[in-house]
């Protein structure tokens, strides 16, 4: 009889394993919960005062937003796009989902993919810096029309090389999404020099529009 | 003895049986030896009854797959294997490159998929995760297309696919089992049973892995997503006395897709369950039944190193099942299930959960009025608490032989519930538009007319099946102006006709062919959001040469798979259904050549070429193959035990 005693036991155990923990599901605690602060605390989140270094989080979730960040005063501001939006007195490059533009710099990517990498180079990479250009169909406002590929857009300036930070593949749907990792390097418009490399574009929820974005400034050698 | 051995070819309408290399020994899983038929005599299918009949008189037509066809085939997932011999299946990919099932006209969520007559949990774009599908350890797979939910309830719209697990004969089996290809796929396993006679254990572990595949063209998908699983399942039956059989088993699944940079699709599945089947007398006998299912999805952030849960999926399921034979002939089967369907999902407004109840009734009488006529009819009763959906499922059907012939005629209904996503769904796709359920979704249902006939002489065997299927108030995804949105709706009849036809040969000597034809025709009323995507014409076709002696044995395969162009038309909009365009998908054939030898009834060595005549697509459409050539592979499977 030990084997069907035996075999009882393990049903037994199978049994009160599976149905008895949760009726609505087992093992829960394999999985991370999102991390909470990421939910509330936006702008300059870390800043490193002896190291000119810090990380910015914005939430650019919105077409209709543009995000301005001054890194002159660590500040970060949002703006409804409008014909009447004035922009911000001073800022230095502003965000609207991954699109990115400058206050008047110039961009250049790098081929290091870590802060502290191009920190250690001791030398502002030199390049083809890229300057901002006006567009007509680039920062799109109004995505409801775009089952019939009639998408909406904003007028704007757009900065080509900064907005490499993250490729997004609309070919497939949903779109890929294919993030440089690369660190870039911004001439203000004052002669300072910002570095700057997209960590992430979700929050820990997953959810896309949520800038992390790791900084040097001012980036001096 | 060999018009015996051809009838019961031609009864089943099977086409592992009427393909001589399927007749191989289950056990050894070597080529052709006669001697085999005999087992396949007494090959016993129960999906189409729910009670255990010989192919030979099972009154439904069912198409199995053996545990050494399964070997034979050389495939990772079910999908190859089912497109391999069964003309008008098609495994494609919709969405986020997700894989999606037609089977001619009908979608996963109308095929009904079982494992041990178990339902499977989770979906994915109506589709449930064919890769939990482990084809190891497996025994046979018995397939019936046609509605089945007089039996099986919801989803057996167009069909049913059981998978049933094997249950080893002999003391010890070990096995060892690795198969690389091109594109770096891999897959390794391994399996131990035992049966001491009255115990039984059998585990079994998996893995599978596929690098990523970049396509040689343009195409909706420019790569296909790297991918690794890893299944394990174990199953332990005890026999208390030659009446009482107690099962208990229970599952581990996990997949994992690179599908983006930043983070990686996870799939896992936990699962379990309890068995008692009681058998009173040799007249009746019982079956009692838990099983458990959890099917999670999360997203493994590779930045923040979080696997972040975002959909579960858990069903608890309590089956009675109970057989009466009234005189070995006429049976009847009652039985009753209770479901509790819970669902997470990030798919509701925050990711909420709901929850459903689902009950029903059945019986079913199998009536074998004459030695060559039996009738067999089937009523059940399902209940669906949330949707507030109850259904009845009538079935009547009828078989008859005459001399070489047999005739199968049959009315089925078949039904498919709203599900809770359907209902409750709240989701933003991608920021471009909505997707919202809808509470007052009716339930789909089919009325499935069939006739089949089949003809056997001597080596030779034709099969022809004809089937008519008119299925009311399907579910999609409609535009709604007013949500500026989709949203799950009712859609109006759509017919779907078609013919099934195979031919084939087998000759002593070792040769063999097979050719099987599907002809589909969906007809469904202009304005309407659905328009037909099943191609109207497929084929399969198979011609094979084995021998086997004492030590060693072979087999050499040509497998082909034709598919006909697809022309059909689309809106020009996704928001209106007015205006539309012809579009054609282009037809393709992909051919397989396979050597299987066995060595010492224990060494089993298997090398293809897959895709032999190197088709690759111009443009990689949705139902395209997403092949990028010819490809190679090896594999190798060793029995130690048989050493």
């Amino acid at each position: 009889m030990k084997p069907v005693i035996l075999f009882i036991k393990l049903i037994m155990l199978g049994m009160i394993f599976l149905s008895f923990p949760a009726c609505n599901g087992i093992l829960g605690g394999i999985y991370d919960e999102p991390l909470a602060e990421e939910k509330n605390e936006f702008g300059f989140i870390e800043t490193d005062e002896t190291n000119n270094s810090g990380t910015v989080y914005i939430d650019a979730t919105s077409y209709t937003k543009w995000t301005y960040i001054d890194f002159h005063t660590l500040t970060v501001d949002s703006l409804e796009i409008s014909e009447e939006m004035q922009e911000p007195e001073n800022w230095d490059i502003a965000i609207h989902r991954y699109d990115a533009k400058t206050n008047g710099a110039f961009v250049l990517e790098t081929g290091f993919t870590g802060l502290s990498t191009i920190k250690a180079s001791g030398e502002i990479p030199e390049g083809g810096y890229v300057s901002d250009e006006w567009t007509t169909n680039k920062i799109v406002v109004d995505m409801s029309g775009m089952m019939d590929g009639k998408l909406k857009y904003a007028e704007s300036y757009y900065n080509r090389e900064l907005s490499k930070w993250l490729f997004v593949d609309t070919s497939t749907m949903p779109p890929g999404y294919n993030p440089s990792n690369k660190v870039y390097v911004i001439r203000l418009k004052d002669n300072t020099v910002a570095a700057v490399r997209l960590r992430n574009f979700m929050n820990a929820s997953g959810v896309k529009g949520y800038m992390t974005i790791d900084y040097i400034y001012p980036f001096e050698v | 003895m060999q018009k015996i051995l051809v009838a019961a070819l031609f009864l089943s309408g099977c086409c592992s049986l009427i393909n001589p290399v399927s007749a191989q020994s289950i056990d050894t899983g070597t080529v052709l030896d006669s001697a085999a038929y005999d087992t396949l005599l007494d090959e016993i299918v129960v999906t189409g009854t729910r009670s255990p009949k010989m192919l030979k008189n099972s009154p439904v037509i069912t198409k199995v797959f053996t545990e050494s066809e399964i070997r034979k085939v050389d495939v990772t997932h079910i999908g190859e294997l089912l497109q391999s011999e069964l003309p008008g299946i098609e495994f494609t990919y919709s969405m986020n490159q997700q894989v999606s099932l037609n089977m001619q006209g009908f979608g996963g969520n109308s095929v009904l998929f079982l494992v041990d007559g178990e339902r499977i949990a989770g979906e994915t774009l109506e589709n449930i995760d064919y890769s939990r599908l482990n084809l190891d350890n497996v025994q046979r797979i018995e397939i019936i297309k046609g509605a089945a939910s007089s039996l099986y309830g919801s989803n057996a719209v167009g069909g049913v696919v059981n998978i049933i697990s094997k249950t080893s004969a002999e003391p010890l089996h070990v096995n060892f089992n690795s198969r690389l290809a091109t594109n770096n796929e891999q897959r390794h396993g391994g399996s131990i049973s035992f049966n001491t006679g009255r115990l039984n254990s059998a585990t079994n572990v998996q893995y599978a892995s596929a690098g990523e595949l970049k396509m040689k063209n343009e195409g909706v998908y420019s790569k296909v997503y790297g991918n690794r699983t890893v299944n394990v399942k174990e199953r332990l039956q005890y026999n208390l006395d030659d009446n009482f059989k107690l099962t208990g088993r229970g599952g581990y699944f996990f997949r994992e897709r690179d599908s983006q940079v930043s983070s990686k699709d996870r799939y896992r599945s936990f699962n379990g369950g309890a068995k008692g089947e009681y058998a009173f007398h040799e007249k009746s006998n019982l079956e009692l039944a838990y099983s458990f299912d959890q099917y999670d999805k999360s997203s493994f952030l590779v930045e923040d190193r979080l696997d972040v849960r975002n959909y579960s999926n858990v069903q608890h399921n309590l089956k009675g099942l109970y057989n009466y034979s009234f005189n070995s002939k006429n049976i009847l089967t009652v039985g009753g299930d209770y479901m509790r369907d819970y669902l997470m999902s990030y798919q509701f407004k925050d990711n909420a959960s709901y929850l459903q109840h689902v009950a029903d009734v059945f019986a079913q009488y199998d009536w074998t009025a004459t030695e060559k006529l039996n009738i067999i009819s089937g009523l059940r009763y399902d209940y669906f608490s949330d949707a507030d959906v109850s259904h009845l499922s009538p079935k009547i059907g009828l078989m008859f032989k005459q001399g070489r012939s047999t005739f199968r005629g049959s009315y089925a209904g078949g039904f498919r519930a709203p599900t809770l996503k359907e209902m409750y769904m709240s989701f933003d796709m991608a920021s471009v538009f909505m997707i919202y359920g809808n509470q007052d979704l009716k339930a789909e249902s089919s009325h499935n007319f069939s006739l089949s006939g089949e003809y056997t002489r001597q080596y030779y065997n034709f099969s022809l099946t004809g089937y008519h299927n008119i299925v009311d108030n399907r579910i999609t995804t409609v535009w709604n102006t007013d949500l500026k949105g989709m949203q799950y709706m009712n859609i109006a009849k759509i017919n779907i006709t078609g013919i099934d036809a195979n031919a084939s040969v087998r000759l002593p000597g070792g040769i063999g062919a097979r050719l099987s034809y599907a002809f589909t025709h969906e007809r469904i009323e202009k304005g309407q959001p659905l328009l037909s995507q099943t191609r109207p014409h497929a084929a399969t076709a198979r011609i094979e040469y084995g021998k086997t002696w004492k030590k060693y044995g072979f087999n050499i395969a040509l497998n082909g798979r034709l598919l006909s162009k697809l022309t059909t038309h689309e809106y020009t909009s996704l928001t209106s259904y007015e205006e539309m365009e012809e579009v054609t998908y282009p037809g393709y054939t992909i051919w397989k050549l396979s050597l299987m030898q066995t060595f010492r009834q224990g060494i089993n060595l298997i090398v293809g070429i897959d895709n032999l005549f190197n088709y690759v697509p111009d443009y990689y459409y949705s139902n395209s193959p997403y092949t990028t050539g010819t490809t190679f592979s090896a594999g190798v499977s060793i029995d130690i035990n048989r050493f």
